[in-house]
């Protein structure tokens, strides 16, 4: 018989651990909530993400740094943090600065979720990139509260109170396009569409539907495909058997180039409608930059129409331009030009008004939050962005498009044809569903 | 009709590329008894190298395209020197699991060092492309075809006129035998997987053509090569090319002509079922023969 | 040894939850389910030595049917949990006339197949599975105890918040799938299959039913595959189609291998070295800040993983319990090594 080894190391383990038992597992342990709570000397409420002491609040912001969205995630995330650098630079908001937690959860509604979980109580506003994830969310927002700039321009978001969108709907831009186009023809074409399997695609769907009943064009095919799919002989071909003359895409960029591009292997060249986020200007050059080596698919992206969404970089019309590019030059130089940038340091505009008059009306908790943005009204975005308008009634935040052409041949290769489209099929649409 | 011809053409050329990925399996196979499921990961190596080769260091496409060849034909003999032969004696399984390691760990070192966006490959072909027949005939695509001919006849050169190609068969007859009949098995090891090296890149290359891209997501064309040598019989390098060849032209076809109520993305399972469905009847393969065993 | 160790290992188990903060104890959460999952591949890969790649496919099949009669249907946490395991066990059994007919690597290759095929359906099956854009799954809640998050239960001067008791419940139902395998292993069912990986034939001679050998291995390991899959979607609380994906199984075949191919404490061993590193890595202090180009926590987790693999195979096939054999050897205890040899059927195939 086997002389049983010393079992004094298992009893200490088991008395300190009931030591630690007294208390309580996981986040019922804690209180690391970042808030330091309760009012002080009577000025301003405090809540999560809020330290009233310091008088420092928190945005966190769920990005995708990695994964198919990535070439438009870092640039936002660049915007954000420029954007704040340059506020906290100047003072903050009376006083208050505003620091940033930036994750990134790789547009997958997946992590997005876990991430949010995590940070939930730490924040007292957020940045959240992409419909799919956001949608993911949408739940536990709702039930925290938590006040949501998403880098989306899904039409659901007018409908929720806790969201603020920061520009025209998906919907509407494809409906506003598809007007525009079908009346520079004398016929009616048929055009097709190729979007996303999820809610991303299903917001550009909702356009086309609304466009294909008010303005009756035929049906040149509905093709999907999964965020990050490269591989689309299969889309094109029906699209091209379709006969389309014109196809809608509502795609990643690293899934745009390779559908166009099949279509070009396929001897396939109907007018090409893209939703803003299937653009980005590294499908044209290699960097993006005006003379660098054009990529192979460049020649097939010529003349196609893109839903943009920002006025151009440095644009001189647009007022706010100069403070962007000031702020961009001084804090974010790596960073090339981007309308990614542009849209996200919009949104973070929006999220100081909202902060703003919170802190005027003396609640920076949950309810303060989200009460500030409700009335917040018009907010001006100095011409880089459309300006927004919050009600208590929801609604979407805009709905004219701002159409443009691609064109190699000027910087930022967007060439604006149309600056403030708007159609009576857009008026139609609503919010979601 | 010409839209069958143009969906064949992408078949055929699609084929020949995992015709190149199926042989680099199956030389590895029948040397070692090893399915190499790394193979994913050497695609995208060599993918890549020859873009930053290409248009990071601006080397001239063809050099870069050799020197790549030579890279990865390197990089995979010595893999098998200094990790496979470290374990020669394990079963097979272990082996397997080795590669699937090494497999992961490439390709996330690969995304590490490159970053996830999609790269210009830098081949002088880009989307120029002519027309014949009414079919659109992109001459990456038309390259990729002429290569892949040209390898396997190299190939198949080797190994029937070569010494080396016999000490390889012999290798893979029996490994024993051979050994005692002092033939330098060990170098024989290091060829086969220098050739699944090489193979791997011109696969890579001609999958990262356009309308594609080098880009992580390369390697899992590799997976779907797996009905290609399966139907073909694991040892045969005659099968994987016919297996290979089958395979592109089918998931074209099935791309597109199957019907949406299949599903998105249908073309690529359809091999895999096919796979299942004619492994119920002939479980080794088409080609392949029911081992003997001795107890 | 192991009369004294397991008692106190128990009530390790047992308070663990307590000193861990709550990042490290969804970590640990999601080992011990992860480990049930694995207890299951053991038995099939370990006992049986079969090659499966195909284990994702029955972890999704049971998440979803959790979440289809959990969310959809409203069904109690003790009717879908249960059930998930079956509908897993019911694909497992379908499977089994195939394996019959296969050997080896062409097995292997089967059950590769089944992954993308089971993924296949799962991306195009939204009206249950909600698509590439993923869908949302129902917590437990088992009669009076919900384990929804941001609830918390509390026993007398104890609080434990819903992490903790996903890890409880997983604990219970870890220990019970490894008192089960554990006999099953002695009982003849388990001799069966041992004589079935040692040499097939030579089982077959002997008057081994390897047929339903075969079929009980992979009933076995889908059921507790399809229980894993059911906690695990639960405690994620959302989960789209790419979960269930070849990585997955290829962590779980990594976690056993790593653990120890057909130990009893393999499993959970090998399942926190893999399910565990990420987090582990994800807070290195030489890894840039999130996205800001250069080496990712991501990468960096697959690298290790795939290194470790390799490492561990090259230099001890036998997994930890291994080492801890090795160990225990090298200090003069000569007790025989209980760590099967690792033997999995891979016959060499004939010149064609």
């Amino acid at each position: 018989m086997r002389r049983s080894p010393s079992i004094a190391t298992p009893l200490a383990v088991i008395g300190a651990s009931l030591v630690i038992a007294a208390c309580g597992t996981g986040d019922s342990n804690s209180g690391d909530d970042g808030s330091s709570g309760g009012t002080s000397a009577g000025t301003v409420k405090g809540g999560p993400g809020v330290d009233v002491a310091a008088k420092t609040i928190r945005i966190g912001d769920i990005n995708a740094l990695t994964g198919p969205a990535s070439a438009l995630g870092k640039p936002v995330a660049a915007g954000h943090r420029a954007f704040f650098k340059a506020l906290n630079a100047s003072g903050g908001i009376d006083g208050w600065k505003v620091r940033l937690t930036i994750k990134d959860s790789g547009y997958q509604p997946q992590q997005h979720v876990q991430i949010y979980n995590a940070i939930r109580n730490k924040v007292a506003l957020l940045d959240s990139f992409g419909s799919p994830p956001t949608k993911a969310i949408q739940a536990l927002l709702d039930r925290d509260k938590l006040v949501t700039t998403p880098a989306s321009f899904d039409s659901i978001w007018g409908a929720d109170p806790v969201i603020a969108p920061v520009g025209t709907p998906y919907s509407y831009d494809i409906a506003n396009a598809l007007d525009y186009y079908t009346k520079q023809g004398k016929d009616k074409p048929k055009i097709g569409i190729v979007y996303q399997n999820d809610e991303y695609g299903q917001d550009g769907l909702r356009g086309y539907k609304a466009a294909k009943d008010k303005l009756g064009f035929a049906d040149g095919g509905r093709q999907t495909f999964k965020a990050g799919d490269t591989e689309f002989t299969a889309q094109i071909q029906k699209l091209k058997t379709a006969g389309a003359k014109a196809v809608v895409v509502v795609a990643l960029p690293s899934s745009t180039g390779p559908i166009v591009g099949t279509a070009a292997a396929l001897g396939f060249k109907p007018q090409w409608i893209l939703q803003g986020p299937a653009f980005l200007e590294q499908l044209i050059t290699k960097d993006g930059s005006l003379n660098a080596k054009p990529t192979p698919v460049a020649a097939a992206l010529k003349g196609a129409l893109v839903t943009s969404f920002s006025a151009p970089w440095g644009d001189p019309g647009a007022p706010g331009m100069k403070e962007l590019v000031a702020a961009h030059d001084k804090y974010e130089p790596g960073q090339p030009p981007s309308i990614y940038f542009a849209l996200a340091y919009a949104s973070s505009k929006v999220q100081a008004a909202i902060l703003r008059k919170a802190i005027g009306d003396g609640d920076l908790s949950r309810e303060g939050i989200l009460k500030a943005k409700q009335n917040l009204g018009e907010v001006d975005l100095g011409g880089v962005s459309p300006s927004v308008t919050y009600t208590p009634d929801g609604g979407p935040p805009s709905t004219k498009s701002l159409i443009t052409r691609i064109d190699p041949s000027v910087d930022g290769f967007l060439k604006p044809v149309e600056e403030s489209y708007g159609s009576d099929v857009a008026d139609g649409l609503g919010t979601g569903g | 009709m010409t839209e069958f011809l143009q969906l064949l053409f992408q078949g055929v050329s699609l084929g020949a590329t995992y015709a190149l990925v199926a042989l680099g399996f199956v030389v590895v196979y029948r040397a070692s008894g090893v399915i190499n499921f790394a193979q994913g990961a050497m695609l995208l190596a060599g993918a890549y190298t020859i873009s930053w080769l290409a248009t990071d260091i601006g080397v001239a496409f063809v050099p870069a395209v050799l020197a790549s060849v030579a890279l990865l034909a390197l990089a995979g003999a010595g893999f098998q020197a200094g990790v496979l032969r470290r374990v020669a004696g394990e079963p097979t399984f272990v082996l397997v699991m080795i590669t699937i390691g090494a497999g992961i760990a490439v390709t996330a070192l690969i995304e590490a060092l490159f970053g996830a966006d999609q790269r210009l490959l830098g081949d002088p072909w880009g989307s120029s492309s002519f027309h014949a027949a009414g079919v659109t005939i992109t001459w990456v695509k038309l390259w990729g075809i002429v290569v892949t001919v040209a390898a396997l006849a190299a190939y198949f050169a080797f190994d029937r006129y070569t010494r080396w190609g016999l000490a390889m068969q012999a290798t893979a007859e029996d490994e024993e035998a051979t050994l005692s009949l002092g033939v330098p098995v060990a170098r024989v090891h290091l060829i086969t997987w220098a050739l699944a090296g090489s193979l791997a890149t011109l696969g890579g290359l001609f999958l990262a053509g356009f309308p594609s891209s080098p880009q992580p997501t390369l390697g899992d064309a590799a997976l779907r090569a797996f009905p290609a040598i399966v139907l073909g019989g694991l040892r045969s390098p005659t099968g994987a090319v016919v297996g290979g060849l089958l395979i592109g032209v089918t998931e074209v076809m099935t791309s597109g002509y199957a019907p949406s109520s299949l599903g998105d993305n249908f073309y690529a399972v359809a091999p895999y079922i096919a796979m299942i469905l004619i492994l119920l009847v002939r479980p080794y393969g088409l080609f392949g023969r029911a081992p003997a065993e001795r107890l | 040894m192991r009369r004294v160790a397991l008692p106190a290992l128990v009530v390790f188990a047992v308070l663990l939850p307590f000193g861990l903060s709550a990042a490290q104890l969804t970590t640990a959460t999601f080992v011990v389910i992860a480990a049930i999952g694995a207890t299951g591949l053991n038995v099939l890969t370990g006992y049986a030595g079969q090659i499966s790649l195909g284990h994702a496919a029955f972890v999704g099949v049971g998440a979803y049917t959790g979440a289809v009669l959990g969310s959809d249907h409203g069904l109690s946490a003790f009717v879908w949990i249960p059930a998930a395991g079956v509908a897993a066990a019911l694909l497992g059994a379908l499977l089994g006339p195939i394996a019959l007919r296969l050997r080896g690597l062409y097995l292997a290759i089967v059950t590769l197949g089944l992954v993308f095929i089971a993924q296949h359906v799962f991306f195009n099956a939204g009206g249950l599975t909600g698509g590439p854009q993923g869908r949302a799954f129902p917590a437990v809640q088992l009669g009076a105890f919900d384990f929804s998050p941001g609830k918390v239960l509390e026993l007398g001067a104890v609080t434990i918040d819903s992490s903790g008791l996903y890890y409880f419940l997983a604990l219970i139902l870890f220990a019970a799938a490894t008192a089960f395998t554990w006999n099953l292993r002695r009982s003849r069912a388990g001799r069966a299959m041992v004589a079935l990986r040692e040499r097939e034939a030579a089982a077959a001679v002997m008057g081994v039913d390897v047929g339903r050998v075969k079929v009980t291995a992979f009933v076995v390991s889908s059921f507790l595959a399809g229980i894993s899959g059911a906690l695990y979607g639960s405690y994620l609380s959302f989960a789209q189609p790419d979960q269930w994906s070849l990585l997955m199984s290829i962590q779980f075949i990594a976690a056993v291998i790593v653990g120890g191919l057909g130990t009893t404490a393999g499993p959970l061993l090998g399942c926190a070295v893999v399910f565990a590193l990420p987090s582990l890595l994800k807070d290195l202090p030489f890894l840039p800040a999130e996205g800001s180009g250069g080496l990712s926590a991501g990468d960096l987790t697959s690298i290790t993983y795939g290194l470790l693999i390799v490492a561990f195979l090259t230099l001890e096939p036998r997994g930890l319990v291994g080492i801890a054999d090795r160990v225990r050897r090298s200090r003069g205890n000569d007790t025989p090594s209980k760590t099967p040899k690792l033997t999995v059927t891979t016959p060499k195939e004939a010149h064609p």
